[in-house]
C-alpha cells in the first residue's frame, strides 16, 4: 500500500474536526454556562498538552524537559515575548540531556 | 475604537510560533525518514495535515501497520479538541471574514494558533489569521523538509532537546494566563494535565480520548467554580 493512503486519511480526519465548528450553527446559541465554559477551554487545553508530554518524551531523564519549561515559565514570569524563553529551554533541556 | 488586528500583526504574532514549530517538525521529517517514506511523503504528511500530535501519532500507527480505520478512528480522537477550539475562536471571527475564507481559516487552526488568537481578546480579522496561521504553517512544512534533508547531521542529544520547544511554548502561554488572571488559571490547568497524565499513563485510557477527557473536566469544574467577577 502507498504510504499516500495513510496520509491522506490522517488529513480527511483532521479536516473534519477542524471544518466542524465553522458549520455547525448551533454553537453559536450556546446557554451562558456553556459560553463561560468555552472561555476556560484555551486554560484547560494548556495542562494536557504539556504533561505528561514533557515527561514522558524524556525516558530515563524525566527532569530534563521539566527543566527546560521551568526555565522558559521564570523567564515568561518576569519579561514579554516567546522566543528567548523558548530558545533557553532548548539550551536548559540540551544542557541537562548533556549532563 | 478597537485596535484592528492586521496581517502584520499576525505574522509578528506567528513568528514565536514559527520558531516553535520549525524544530518539532524538524524532529517529525526525522521521525518519517526512520519510517522509510520519501521526502515527499513527509512533506505531503505536512502539507495535509498542518497537526503536530496528530502526525506524529499517525506516523508511529504506519509503523506499526495499524488498519486504516484504527488510524482514522485515532487520529480524529487526538484531534477532536479542535472542535471546541474551533467552536470558541469561530466566535471571535470579524462578521466581515467571506465564506470561501472559512475553511482556510478553520484548516489552519492549531493549539498555539488557537491559544494565541483567542487570549489575545481582540476581534479576529481574515487579514490577522491568514498571517498568523501562514507564518505557523511556513515553519511547520519548511520545517518537515529541512528536517527530512539534513536531520542526518544534527547531534541526537540535540535532536531530543529540540522536542522541548512546544512543551515551553505553551508554558509560556500558561504563565502569561497566570500573570493575568492569577491562580485559578494554574489550577485549571494543573487539573486537565494531572487528570491527562492520570488517564493515559495509569489508566491506559487512549491518548484521544483522555485529552478530550481531561480538558472538558477541568473547564467544567473551573466554570462552575469560579464566578464571572473573578475576571476568568
Amino acid at each position: 500500500m502507498s504510504p499516500m493512503i495513510p496520509i491522506l486519511i490522517s488529513s480527511l480526519a483532521t479536516i473534519i474536526v477542524r471544518l466542524l465548528p465553522y458549520y455547525a450553527t448551533w454553537l453559536e446559541k450556546l446557554p451562558p454556562f456553556l459560553a463561560k465554559s468555552l472561555r476556560l477551554l484555551p486554560i484547560a487545553a494548556l495542562g494536557p498538552l504539556i504533561f505528561p508530554g514533557v515527561i514522558i518524551d524524556y525516558p530515563g531523564r524525566w527532569w530534563a524537559g521539566l527543566a527546560g519549561i521551568a526555565v522558559a515559565s521564570l523567564f515568561a514570569w518576569r519579561k514579554n515575548g516567546m522566543v528567548i524563553p523558548v530558545l533557553l529551554s532548548i539550551v536548559t533541556t540540551w544542557a541537562a540531556l548533556a549532563l | 475604537m478597537a485596535r484592528t488586528l492586521t496581517f502584520k500583526q499576525g505574522f509578528h504574532d506567528g513568528l514565536p510560533i514559527f520558531i516553535g514549530y520549525f524544530p518539532t517538525a524538524l524532529a517529525f521529517g526525522l521521525v518519517c525518514r526512520d519510517l522509510g517514506l520519501r521526502a515527499w511523503h513527509a512533506i505531503l504528511f505536512s502539507v495535509t495535515n498542518f497537526a503536530g500530535s496528530g502526525q506524529f501519532l499517525a506516523a508511529s500507527l504506519m509503523g506499526s501497520g495499524a488498519l486504516l480505520a484504527e488510524l482514522f478512528i485515532s487520529v480524529l480522537l487526538i484531534n477532536m479538541r479542535y472542535v471546541f477550539m474551533g467552536a470558541e475562536l469561530s466566535r471571535k471571527l470579524d462578521p466581515a471574514i467571506r465564506g470561501w475564507q472559512r475553511p482556510f481559516i478553520a484548516f489552519g487552526t492549531t493549539d498555539e494558533v488557537f491559544s494565541v488568537a483567542v487570549l489575545n481578546g481582540e476581534m479576529l480579522t481574515a487579514s490577522y489569521l491568514f498571517g498568523l496561521e501562514g507564518t505557523s504553517y511556513l515553519g511547520w512544512v519548511g520545517g518537515t523538509a529541512t528536517g527530512f534533508l539534513i536531520g542526518m547531521i544534527l547531534p541526537s542529544l540535540l535532536q531530543l532537546a529540540v522536542g522541548v520547544t512546544l512543551y515551553a511554548l505553551f508554558t509560556v502561554l500558561l504563565t502569561q494566563q497566570v500573570r493575568q488572571k492569577g491562580v485559578k488559571a494554574l489550577a485549571i490547568a494543573a487539573l486537565s494535565g494531572g487528570l491527562h497524565t492520570l488517564l493515559s499513563t495509569r489508566l491506559a485510557v487512549p491518548v484521544g480520548w483522555s485529552f478530550v477527557i481531561s480538558m472538558l473536566t477541568a473547564t467544567f469544574v473551573g466554570a462552575a467554580l469560579i464566578d464571572e467577577e473573578a475576571g476568568l
